[in-house]
């Protein structure tokens, strides 16, 4: 039976070749998009898998109060890794406190290379998981030693044996390597973690690492733990959630509260406002996941509505077969095992397209996607999702076709009734809502990636290169580098800071001034820079002077920038004394000498921070900024500025970055969105007007001898087209009316993550629907002028 | 006796008022009859043979077919009923245009759960007695109007059904062709089946045993 089933699908598919197209590669587009994005999701939901404790691992965040606004981060105080040891040690399995993930240069023999890695305690091995390929498992034991990864470890030491090697680490210390281990794969926190080196070396290195020993305020470090299997994430939070606060006198004021995220979570919900979970990443695997599901339910739709519009030409068949004594449930069986052939023929057909299409995919979504040939629950996943498929889209026409009645259609005077049509109306109305509100959607995020990249950064981005200068060798040789690249012609002026143009690393409160309110908790970004700062990125000035380096007074100067000035309410801000609490004479009080242009440093969609910008006394230089020579070429610039910096630093591998790539990189996670949501809303559009078409083409075909007595009577062709154009079009409408309150509502939703964002204009409405309409009308004029130029002679003769 | 038909009615609602389409039917076919109904267009003669056929309904009377009361059957017994007993033929053929002439012949079958190797044989036997076996694997659309009815008649006939339904038959035939079938009908009712079919023709009408005549949906 089901053989016959099928043969006459085949033939009735190999019949209408081009209705056959159009509904298999209709329904193939949908399921390829909702394959591509369950991939993504997939991915997305995946992330942090290598780690089999990721339930347990968690790292300690802490919510502060500053001023009534509660922030939330990672970074927290030395001390409270002994608290924690010495009142709550049962709680967890390991404690490990981590630095921060920094590149460091290694060295063996010729070879240097810039990897990134941390310096972490001795737990952290066995509590990552890491699995070690050479040496010993515990290998940070020992204060000179260095844990390596596969890759870094023969990128270093190629064919020769690397346990007990010597690296050269920063030209500042030697370290022996204990141990390498697999590289953590991409699609996991720490896959970056290319190197460990133990946490003891770390505190013998800077002075300021040592002195945070009991500084409850120095939030500049991390902390990993593991807890127990029989304990629990909101168990230990709760337990230790006031630790800071009752161990750290002073502190207590910003109300410290820490919490545990388990590693689960850092990547998909990492994101807080105002002391609580808002979600993070997951908002985007829940959007693709939607966008997903109706993708496919467009597909499915146009399944339907090509199925029953073409339900006269197999009317008579489910006659027959009902006056030969089917039963009806033979006949639904009949169209859904039509409809299964239909769907997995769509599928072949879908993942050829993902095939095809998953490295452009992969592209634009800074994937690794592979296509999981092996995987058997994948498999397993896409057998149900073929069977849901079929069933969603085969059951309302099965249904509807085993409803005929025979005596009706074999007197050969059927026609589908009245409201036959409606359902077919109501899905295409469905269509085009989804349609309509996804061009607004991504017009909408177009213009909010547009809006926040034409806001003015506050400085000049182009033409502006930074190089990292986080190692010793470069201690006391700013003033000679500066000359010398000057002198190379390829820069016109250079600077160094203490943090990236295009990021903020220190945050500080604890300072008085004149007129400051009482109990003002201030909390302003800190970056040191050397005088030519501004000049180096043209930041302007707007009130008062620039640095100089001729006034000696100077070292003790500093810059605020437009937001500080307002933050910190100085109306003249210019020869106000700015203190810091904690330094006592001799330290004499740091003097405003201007006022910069407020420039962007972190997120464009956020307000720009108050910021300090002091005098640059010890030389914590973190990057040189080069403003190049703009009467060259950048290449030519960039050779000339390498051929400085190897002849003085032979052993470093030259790095630099574009800072406007770097700023570009701001937009990246929402262009992403723009671009993946651009290209699914294409697809949309694409698969309905499909549908769409597949639709005219019936209805025409349907109308064929109306259209032929009204021509014969004097119709238009104009008058044709209108007639069968308008009925769609009204659908249309229809579909705008419902499209446009949904798109508002989720949009504006979306927006008030940005608190610089674009404002909702009733524009981009009408222009939803004006593109809409012309789709349509562009879709159904093809069908619909072939229909009204067609000979009503021979249509008339066809009965 | 096959079948019985008492005080059967039929109507439509047009306008708030009925219109009846058949108007107190009472009618015995007993087997092995084989009966013509003629009446002039609109008086319910397909009507009459659809009720027959159990494919239409009616509003009033009892229908008793070998002593089952159709009237008081659920679709899915009716539909085994006529399935299994009767066979029908149409003006228009209707055989499906997608199938060859060996499929829509097994068709039937299919849905009466024989085996596979017993369906071969059903088949082969009638593409034998209908000398069609070289056109077994031709689609419909390539076959003359007589060799089309020639394989619906095949198919109604493939299930051994104890009556046959003919709705005009030969309407879209030619007189060569017509005959043909018509003779065709004679041979098969020799053999025992009961046949009722609907004509215009009187000289179809002739090959039959009886013939109802019907105005206006009453017998006259």
């Amino acid at each position: 039976m089901i053989k016959n089933y099928l043969k006459i699908a085949w033939r009735n598919l190999m019949k209408n070749k081009a209705y056959s197209t159009i509904n298999i590669g209709g329904l193939a587009l949908g399921m390829a998009v909702t394959l591509m994005i369950g991939l993504w999701v997939y991915d997305e939901l995946s992330h942090n898998n290598y780690f089999e404790k990721k339930d347990r691992i968690a790292q300690i965040f802490q919510s502060q109060t500053f001023n009534g606004n509660i922030g939330t981060g990672p970074a927290i105080p030395r001390p409270l890794e002994m608290a924690l040891r010495e009142g709550y040690d049962d709680n967890f399995k390991h404690i490990v406190m981590s630095s921060w993930t920094t590149p460091l240069y290694l060295n063996y023999k010729e070879k240097s290379l810039s990897k990134d890695g941390n310096y972490m305690q001795q737990g952290a091995p066995d509590m990552l998981g890491l699995t070690i390929l050479k040496g010993e498992k515990d290998g940070l034991r020992k204060i000179n030693s260095i844990m390596l990864s596969k890759s870094v470890s023969e990128a270093l030491f190629e064919d020769e044996e690397p346990i007990g090697k010597v690296v050269k680490v920063n030209s500042q210390f030697d370290a022996e390597v204990t141990a390498v281990y697999e590289d953590i794969p991409v699609n996991n926190s720490f896959n970056d973690l290319q190197f460990i080196i133990p946490w003891e070396k770390y505190l013998t290195l800077y002075e300021w690492i040592k002195n945070a020993e009991d500084q409850w305020g120095n939030n500049s470090f991390q902390l990993f733990v593991e807890i127990p299997e029989n304990s629990s994430i909101e168990q230990v939070t709760s337990t230790i959630k006031d630790v800071k606060k009752e161990s750290s006198g002073d502190e207590a004021e910003f109300n410290p509260q820490l919490f545990l995220l388990p590693m689960k979570d850092w990547y998909l919900r990492n994101s807080f406002q105002n002391g609580v979970q808002v979600g993070g990443r997951i908002k985007y695997v829940w959007l693709f996941g939607i966008i997903g599901t109706f993708v496919l339910l467009l597909a499915c739709i146009n399944f339907m509505n090509l199925s029953t519009a073409r339900s006269e030409k197999r009317a008579k068949e489910v006659g027959i077969r009902k006056s030969i004594g089917s039963q009806r449930k033979q006949i639904i069986n009949q169209f859904l095992s039509e409809s299964f052939l239909v769907t997995l023929f769509a599928y072949v057909l879908a993942v050829v397209m993902v095939l095809l299409f998953l490295n452009a995919f992969n592209d634009l979504s800074r994937k690794e996607i592979s296509f999981p040939w092996q995987n058997i629950t994948f498999w397993l996943i896409s057998l149900v999702f073929i069977i849901f498929t079929s069933l969603l889209a085969g059951s309302y026409p099965a249904l509807y076709l085993s409803s005929f009645r025979p005596v009706n259609v074999l007197k050969g005077t059927f026609t589908a009734g009245k409201y036959a049509g409606l359902p077919r109306k109501i899905l295409v109305v469905l269509q085009f809502t989804v349609s309509v509100a996804f061009i607004i959607g991504t017009v909408i995020v177009m213009q909010q990636i547009n809006f926040a990249k034409n806001r003015p950064v506050g400085y000049d981005t182009k033409g502006l290169v930074q190089i990292p200068v986080m190692s010793r060798d470069f201690e006391g040789k700013y003033d000679l580098m500066r000359t010398e690249f000057i002198n190379s012609g390829a820069v016109v002026e250079m600077s160094a800071s203490s943090a990236p143009t295009t990021s903020i690393w220190s945050n500080r409160g604890g300072f008085t001034w004149d007129g400051k309110p009482d109990s003002f908790q201030e909390d302003l970004a800190w970056t040191e820079v050397t005088p030519e700062y501004a000049k180096s990125l043209n930041l302007k000035i707007i009130k008062g002077r620039d640095f100089s380096r001729e006034l000696a007074s100077d070292s003790n100067a500093v810059l605020i920038n437009e937001t500080a000035m307002k933050y910190m309410g100085l109306t003249d801000p210019v020869g106000t004394f700015i203190r810091d609490e904690d330094e006592e004479d001799p330290f004499p009080p740091k003097k405003i000498i201007g006022v910069v242009q407020d420039m962007i440093a972190q997120s464009p969609y956020e307000p720009v921070k108050q910021g300090v910008y002091g005098f640059d006394k010890y030389g914590n230089n973190s990057f040189y900024n080069l403003r190049l020579n703009p009467n060259q070429s950048a290449s030519d610039n960039i050779a000339a500025i390498e051929n400085v910096f190897t002849s003085h630093f032979p052993d470093i591998p030259f790095q630099y970055d574009f800072v406007d790539t770097e700023y570009g990189e701001k937009f990246a996670a929402e262009e992403r969105i723009g671009t993946l949501s651009a290209v699914f809303t294409a697809l949309a559009i694409l698969i309905s007007c499909l549908g769409l078409f597949g639709l005219t083409s019936y209805v025409a075909e349907q109308r064929k001898k109306e259209i032929g007595v009204r021509k014969v009577l004097g119709a238009s062709v104009f008058n044709v087209w209108n007639m069968l154009s308008k009925d769609f079009l009204k659908l249309v409408v229809i579909s705008c009316f419902i499209a446009i309150p949904i798109a508002y509502y989720v949009m504006n939703g979306w927006l008030q993550d940005y608190p610089y964002r674009v404002l909702l204009e009733w524009w981009i409405f009408l222009l939803a629907v004006i593109g809409a309409m012309a789709i349509t009308i562009l879709t159904v004029s093809f069908q619909a002028i072939r229909a009204a130029n067609a000979n009503p002679i021979k249509s008339l003769r066809t009965e | 006796m096959l079948l019985q038909l008492n005080n059967i009615f039929k109507w439509v609602q047009q306008g708030g008022q009925r219109v009846f389409l058949l108007k107190d039917i009472n009618l015995t076919v007993e087997e092995g009859e084989f009966i013509s109904i003629m009446g002039p267009s609109g008086s319910g003669k397909s009507t009459l043979l659809n009720v027959i056929g159990m494919l239409d309904d009616f509003d009033e009377g009892q229908y008793e077919f070998l002593s089952e009361s159709v009237h008081q059957l659920k679709e899915k017994h009716r539909a085994n009923l006529y399935k299994q007993y009767i066979g029908f033929v149409f003006q228009a053929y209707h055989l499906i245009d997608e199938l060859t002439v060996y499929e829509n012949l097994e068709m039937p079958l299919l849905y009466k759960k024989h085996s596979s190797s017993e369906r071969k044989a059903m088949v082969a036997d009638m593409l034998d007695r209908f000398n069609i076996v070289g056109k077994k694997d031709l689609f419909p659309t390539q076959l003359s109007g007589g060799q089309q009815q020639l394989v619906g008649v095949a198919r109604a006939l493939i299930g051994k059904p104890k009556l046959i339904l003919a709705d005009e038959p030969t309407g879209n035939l030619n007189s060569a062709q017509g005959e043909e079938i018509m003779d065709l009908f004679k041979q098969l009712n020799k053999e025992g089946v009961t046949i009722v079919q609907v004509t215009h023709s009187e000289k179809n009408a002739a090959y039959g045993g009886r013939v109802i005549n019907l105005l206006d949906g009453r017998m006259v």
